[in-house]
């Protein structure tokens, strides 16, 4: 890197490198059978540089240096124009998010595990096929720039997913568990989570009437997540912030929301992949209060959307070795209610129950709007969980969604390991079928 | 073949603990140029190369990918070690006559010929029409061309080295009355041809007018109708609504999909004919030899509503004893190749556009895509145009919708099939975590008489 370093600084004002190099390897089972281990190696670098005000941006996995050189030159007559500095370095938290030595565990270890899980659902389901895997990554990443700052971060992740298909007739139900963690996911959660899918395959099999139009919908954490969520923390991007493209823009203390809804950004959560203690451009980061108490309090930021929206970066760069750095998320957090889950459905009649969406995110997601098939839902009748509904499908504003809330569950679930939201009912979303 | 790698491959392939083995080496580099909001973003040259190795023991496989080439024949043991874990029943794998080929780009006007600046000056050009519109808040421009060496060696004696020049473009214009904010937008891509995404001042026009008119447009509310759709839909739907089903590898292991999707069991009305193949010429889904080696070929899958074939690689052919198609795919080095789709087409049918639509008493006429998804028998795809019908005529713009349906009933009630089949050539599909895949996908316009629509 020292002849990269060399060109920048004869070439430029100032400049940025980064570099990645990552392990992987995942173990996989389909149709109840080990299928594959793949093992991957990766590495690249990227860099940004500025001259007059103006930034150029290239990156290269082949590392032929006078390649580089020469695009790189071309491309900086075509630079874009910037405000950003690069910072210096300042003190982070220590969030833990990296155990080297679960990297190593034998590949044996992982497909007892994975094996255990699909033979403790097929004991109860013969007729079940199962899929189940663990990926493993670990990496590190190499951050300086022309303000003398200097990074070294490692960060590890493992996963683990399990899933089952029953086929009945033409009918075919599907129900997926997936956890993540810095760490190996200890052998309690896995057995949770096959428990758990065990006793949702049992509800669903029963196939239940589809509910009436405007009955009550409750939203599972996932399911809140994938309606409402992702199309709602599109709007707090500074990406959509810096072009006038949200509808949050200059809407900072506004109260938008109800006031139940409180939801933070948290990258300091300990043994979540998604916590970070410097962002991908040096920035160390902080919790970011997204809505306090239904009120719009901040989006997210990285040093360009900010420079551009005349705010503070949050610290919220995230970066991927092809691309430029842009702002993300860490860990969403929402605050839990007052009543946990059984409690908010046992008075109801009649109601669905929202977990899993089939082509959400596919449509216009700037103004909030989702509209999907509902992939796993079941019925709620009397009190109770009945059954699974099918060919239903759902739509609504994720703005309008969360701007009155009927409740919210006093029990919260983790998501991919960076998402802890609890149960959610709002009666402003609109199913059909 | 660059002789570097000559050297390294043989190397790579000459330890004998396997049954079956295979190296690939990639080589690429991509221009980028990104706009969004009111000015250019981005703009970035990418350069890479990988390679990959992959070997069959015990009836299963064992995969490693590098950027250090110097290292396959160390990977190519790795791979042995992990693949020696599996300990399913093994079975034969497909073999062709190994041929030793090197295949030049599709080229018809080179974008490598292009000067970054004069691609800049074209797209700015654009920028500026979609920009010059009332109520236009901003636009998205995606320009992207790439250009990927792939060698493919394998213990047969294959030694095939393809190349591949791909464009794409996607335009999109927001529009907004200060309240809320709407996108229209349109996607094209081509293998080897620049002039695709030139001279389009008509249609970036006409996506700022669609922006436009949107804002008025009311929305749609949930229900049951039916839809017709154009070319660029209708390919998006069979793509989703069937095209996944048909990939071997998500049947050759389960039984019961294996009797619901039993060749010779009808799917759809008799005019219903629908193909999928990498020989189809110069398109996007287009290639000689798929990433093992296997002739690509033109598969029917349908023929006169009946299921007569489905794609396949080597392992999910010779696990169902069925013949290879050549539509092991891997979207890079990086990943190892799975059953894809290339060009997927529904056939001709022989009623016209016009005459299905004056046939619909009530319904909606859909257009171009937004996106689209399959998960098992369920799929859903959304429109970027959406029109009344009423009497037979095209009334009123709406908002955007979304379609769903279920394989088993949609595709009988495909009702009415034109003659104007199109392809479009502005997809990427994605599967098992490789994306965007390039395919294509075409039609004719198309009834359905029943489908789920909701407000997209």
């Amino acid at each position: 890197m020292d002849k990269i370093e060399n060109f920048l600084k004869k070439n430029f004002d100032e400049y940025e490198i980064y570099q990645e190099k990552n392990e992987y390897k995942s173990i996989s089972f389909e149709s109840n059978n080990l299928k594959e281990i793949s093992a991957k190696q990766s590495q690249g670098f990227a860099v940004r540089a500025k001259r007059d005000a103006k930034i150029t941006f290239s990156s290269s996995s082949n590392y032929d240096l006078e390649k580089f050189q020469s695009h790189f030159l071309e491309l900086s007559n075509y630079s874009i124009d910037s405000n950003i500095q690069f910072p210096k370095k300042s003190n982070s938290a220590n969030t833990i998010i990296f155990n080297k030595k679960d990297f190593n565990i034998s590949n044996n270890y992982f497909i007892d595990k994975l094996k255990n899980g699909i033979d403790s659902i097929i004991k109860k389901f013969p007729n079940a096929l199962c899929d189940a895997g663990f990926n493993l990554a670990i990496g590190q990443t190499k951050l300086s720039n022309s303000n003398s700052l200097e990074l070294e971060i490692d960060e590890s992740l493992i996963s683990f997913f399990i899933s089952a298909q029953i086929i009945n007739g033409n009918d075919m139900l599907n129900i997926y568990k997936y956890d993540t963690s810095v760490s190996n996911i200890s052998e309690e959660k896995i057995s949770l989570m096959t428990e758990s899918l065990k006793e949702d395959l049992s509800i669903a099999q029963n196939i239940s009437s589809t509910p009436k139009k405007g009955c009550p919908v409750i939203f599972t954490p996932h399911g809140l997540y994938q309606t409402i969520l992702s199309p709602l923390l599109i709007s707090f991007s500074g990406t959509n912030l810096s072009k006038n493209l949200s509808s949050l823009c200059d809407r900072e203390g506004e109260q938008i929301f109800d006031k139940k809804i409180t939801i933070y950004d948290d990258p300091h959560i300990d043994f979540s992949p998604s916590s970070r203690n410097y962002d991908g451009e040096g920035i160390p980061t902080k919790q970011n209060m997204l809505i306090q108490n239904g009120k719009f309090i901040s989006g997210i930021y990285d040093l360009k959307t900010a420079s551009e929206s005349s705010k503070k970066t949050t610290g919220s760069a995230g970066r991927s070795l092809h691309s430029t750095p842009s702002p993300t998320t860490s860990n969403i957090v929402m605050k839990n209610g007052e009543n946990n889950f059984t409690n908010i459905i046992k008075d109801i009649d009649e109601g669905i129950l929202v977990d899993h969406l089939l082509g959400a995110g596919q449509g216009n997601e700037l103004s909030g709007d989702f509209s999907a098939n509902i992939s796993l839902g079941y019925k709620i009748e009397k009190g109770k969980i009945v059954g699974r509904v099918k060919n239903t499908m759902i739509s609504g504003n994720a703005f309008k969604a969360l701007s009155e809330i009927e409740a919210i569950s006093s029990n919260k679930e983790s998501l991919y390991g960076s998402l802890f939201l609890p149960f959610l009912q709002t009666n402003n979303v609109e199913i059909s079928s | 073949m660059n002789s570097n790698y000559k050297n390294i491959i043989s190397e790579t392939l000459k330890n004998q603990q396997s049954k079956y083995k295979e190296i690939r080496i990639e080589e690429s580099i991509s221009t980028r140029i990104n706009y969004s909001g009111v000015k250019r973003e981005n703009i970035s040259i990418n350069s890479q190369l990988g390679g990959s190795v992959r070997s069959m023991a015990n009836g299963g496989w064992g995969f490693s990918s590098f950027n250090d080439i110097s290292k396959a024949p160390e990977k190519m043991k790795e791979s042995i070690e992990l693949a020696k874990y599996n300990t399913n029943p093994s079975f034969e794998i497909y073999k062709n006559n190994p041929v030793k080929v090197e295949i030049k780009p599709v080229i018809k006007k080179d974008p490598r010929s292009i000067k970054l600046k004069d691609k800049i000056d074209l797209l700015d050009h654009y920028k500026d029409i979609i920009l010059s519109q009332n109520l236009i808040k901003g636009c998205e421009i995606i320009y992207g061309d790439t250009e990927r060496k792939v060698i493919f060696s394998d213990s047969e004696g294959n030694e095939i080295e393809q190349n591949f020049i791909h464009v794409i473009l996607r335009i999109a214009a927001n529009s907004s009355d200060g309240n809320e904010l709407l996108q229209s937008g349109f996607s094209i891509g081509s293998l080897g041809d620049f002039s695709v995404v030139e001279n389009l001042d008509k249609d970036v026009l006409g996506c700022a007018k669609k922006a436009q008119n949107l804002i008025k447009a009311p929305k749609v509310s949930g229900k049951e109708t039916t839809v017709i759709l154009d070319q660029i839909l209708a390919g998006v739907f069979v793509h989703e609504a069937f095209g996944h089903l048909s990939e071997a590898d998500n049947v050759y292991e389960n039984d019961r999909l294996k009797e619901i999707l039993k060749l010779g069991k009808k799917f759809g009305n008799n005019d219903l004919n629908i193909t999928d193949g990498g020989k189809i010429p110069e398109l996007r889904g287009s290639y000689e030899y798929d990433d093992e080696g296997t002739p690509s070929t033109k598969t029917p899958l349908i023929r006169e509503g009946v299921l007569v074939g489905r794609l396949h690689s080597k392992e999910t052919a010779s696990k169902m004893s069925e013949k290879v198609t050549g539509n092991a795919r891997a979207i890079s080095f990086a990943f190892p190749p799975i059953v894809r789709m290339t060009n997927t087409i529904i056939e001709n049918g022989e009623s016209t556009k016009e005459d299905i639509i004056e046939d619909t008493k009530e319904g909606l006429y859909v257009k171009n895509w937004y996106g689209g998804m399959t998960e098992h028998e369920m799929f859903t795809f959304s429109s970027a145009e959406t029109y009344r019908i009423e009497n037979g005529e095209i009334k009123e713009t709406l908002r955007p919708v979304k379609l769903s349906g279920n394989l088993f009933t949609t595709l009988k009630n495909i009702d009415g099939i034109a003659n104007d089949l199109e392809i479009n050539q502005g997809g990427g599909c994605g599967k098992g975590g490789q994306m965007p895949l390039p395919v294509s996908n075409g039609s004719p316009h198309i009834r359905i008489n029943k489908c789920l629509v909701s407000s997209g």
